[in-house]
């Protein structure tokens, strides 16, 4: 190795295309250093520190959202900025933001340490930033498994409760073995793409451009193609798509809300940004790739819509409703490999979907009790009376998820629709028009709860009513979440401007 | 009789399909999580035996890495195991079937 090789290598290190995870990362670790200098009746402004940092680091990404590093690689081919990579990495740092104040407001009401539920939350949104700019197996590796552990930690993050525990654990078993499966699909790659055999054969054989090549050299290789599958099989994992959705409903139910709200939104975007690159590295194996994501888009609409008709669990339902989500997503992943505009149209569906999920989150924060998995359809019921300004919101939000227009949800689904039309998939485009009508049915039974009366059994005298969580007050930050979150909803429904153009869309 | 690529290759898939089978079929969950360790070390023998036939270093130093994640894996997961223990007095996944609809 000589001096020259290695100033090369070091140049490259570009720490400034990563600050902002940098910089997420060091306020995580401020947290903590906090948590231990404050005095413990302090305690309580390290949530609005976390707060306030991520919308300094938000502010600060959007003034440099026009890096000079675009479409560069750096760090030796560990990382590749694209346009792409910059929205996802905007749209995780607001992800993050929301479920900071949606913890705010949930953790209130737990006996639990207050500080590392922030801390642990930063550093998984930064691993997710990563990971929306891999372009090596294993940086995609190490960041998708600290965002994986990281979850494993917030599922169970109120360790009084059983059924986290319980989520906690069932995440646990579930991830490891999709990561397993993701691995030894990487191994694969890794050993075909450097074995001297082959045409194209290449000492680097982990980073995703000579990958790219090499497969698109030999395209029909068996030991590629299982590993192809088998990594596939692991992202499938993250974003809920049969036949890797058993661990959902049950996960979904038992973590805190807040995480519960992460794992729909973040855990979900991180993986769709993760196919993404994959779909376009697996290139040379198209109709590998299309088989297999194609019956599994149909299968997740199915499974998702028919599973959520007859739940009364309101995290259940979100979670088996955000299962048909996946799919309308898989089918604009399996549109964007003929169609350009298709990734646009994946990025506005999933701005649209963490739009209306957060209205919902929220919502379900301040409904239910110090039981986070114990929330009926039953408890919203005169919610509009008795809560006019989340019922309200809770309306948009469900309405968003349905796909009503004219709310941004309509859109986003109407965009996607529109490319897999012109990439012609019409099979998997009449499973999903099924699918959304099904929808329908059971986000209005929830918007039928909160807002029309409902029979009760009377209650005799002597006889303790049912009872039912108390619903908390709406402080200043989770209001003007809810607000901003359901009036960017109806605004992108009617006026894309320059967001749609900066995505491609018109 | 000298040992080439393919025999690591089958003792890896081997270990794989154990590992697989394993967390399907048992019972225990201290059990699953032994196979699932059992399908990540299955995928480093492979990793280092591919490593070591195609000449390039990046396998072994990928190994480093499995290890340290695999570490922060069994850490977190050992905790949530001993609390879901000390509340339920259980580690048979059978018996921990409390949340549903």
């Amino acid at each position: 190795m000589t001096t020259e090789l290695l100033q090369q290598a070091a140049a490259s290190n570009q720490w400034i295309a990563i600050a902002p995870e940098l910089l997420v990362g060091c306020l995580a670790l401020l947290l903590l250093i906090f948590e231990i200098v404050l005095p413990k009746a302090r305690h309580d402004v390290i949530p609005t520190l976390a707060i306030l940092g991520l919308l300094g680091i938000i502010g600060g990404f959007i003034v440099n959202y026009d890096t000079p590093f675009l479409d560069q690689e750096t760090f030796n081919g560990l990382l590749k900025h694209t346009g792409t990579g910059q929205f996802m990495r905007l749209f995780f740092l607001f992800a993050a933001t929301g479920v900071c104040v949606l913890g705010t407001v949930a953790l209130k009401r737990q006996a639990m340490s207050k500080v590392e539920f922030f801390s642990i939350t930063l550093v998984v949104t930064g691993a997710m930033m990563l990971l929306a700019q891999v372009n090596h197996f294993v940086m995609l590796f190490v960041a998708l498994e600290t965002v994986t552990v990281g979850f494993y930690i917030l599922v169970s993050y109120t360790r009084t409760n059983p059924l986290s525990l319980e989520a906690g654990l069932k995440y646990l078993i579930m991830g490891a073995l999709s990561s397993g499966l993701l691995l030894f699909g990487i191994v694969l790659l890794y050993g075909v793409a450097g074995n001297a055999a082959f045409a194209m054969h290449t000492a680097n054989s982990m980073h995703f451009g000579e990958l790219r090549a090499f497969l698109y050299e030999n395209p029909d290789n068996l030991l590629a193609s299982i590993g192809i599958v088998l990594v596939i099989s692991g992202v499938a994992f993250k974003i809920g798509a049969v036949p890797f959705q058993i661990w959902i409903s049950d996960v979904y139910q038992g973590a805190p809300t807040p995480v519960t709200a992460f794992l729909a939104i973040g855990s979900k975007a991180a993986g769709f940004a993760l196919l993404l690159i994959l779909v376009s590295v697996f290139d040379g194996y198209q109709s590998l790739v299309i088989k297999v994501l194609s019956v599994m888009a149909m299968a997740t609409i199915i499974f998702g819509n028919v599973a959520a008709l007859t739940q009364h669990n309101v995290k259940r339902l979100i979670g088996l409703s955000g299962v048909s989500h996946a799919g309308y997503l898989m089918i604009g992943v399996i549109a964007a490999i003929s169609v350009p505009y298709a990734v646009g149209a994946i990025c506005f569906y999933l701005l649209a979907y963490m739009l209306a999920s957060s209205v919902v989150f929220g919502v379900m924060t301040h409904v239910s009790g110090d039981d986070d998995a114990d929330q009926d359809l039953d408890h919203y019921t005169d919610l509009a009376k008795t809560h006019p300004f989340l019922g309200a919101v809770l309306g948009v939000g469900l309405g968003s998820l349905a796909g009503i227009p004219p709310l941004a949800g309509f859109m986003g689904k109407l965009l996607v629709f529109m490319a897999a039309f012109e990439a012609g998939l019409y099979p998997l485009l009449g499973v999903a028009i099924l699918g959304v009508v099904l929808s329908i049915y059971y986000y209005f039974g929830w918007i039928k709860a909160a807002f029309f009366p409902q029979w009760r059994p009377p209650v005799f005298e002597g006889d303790d009513p049912i009872p039912e969580p108390a619903r908390q007050a709406v402080g200043t930050s989770a209001r003007v979440l809810l607000a901003t979150a359901a009036l960017a909803t109806v605004l992108l429904g009617f006026y894309q401007g320059p967001l749609g153009q900066w995505l491609g869309l018109s | 009789m000298t040992i080439g690529l393919n025999d690591y290759l089958m003792v890896a898939g081997l270990a794989f399909a154990i590992g697989f089978a394993g967390v399907l079929v048992r019972k225990n969950i201290l059990v699953i999580y032994m196979c699932l360790e059992l399908m990540l070390v299955a995928s480093t023998i492979a990793l280092v035996a591919f490593s070591r036939f195609n000449g390039t270093m990046d396998g072994n130093v990928f190994v480093f890495f499995i290890l340290t994640v695999a570490a922060a894996e069994v850490a977190v997961g050992l905790a949530i195991i001993v609390a879901l223990f000390r509340r339920r007095q259980t580690v048979q996944v059978e018996e921990l079937n409390a949340l549903k609809n």
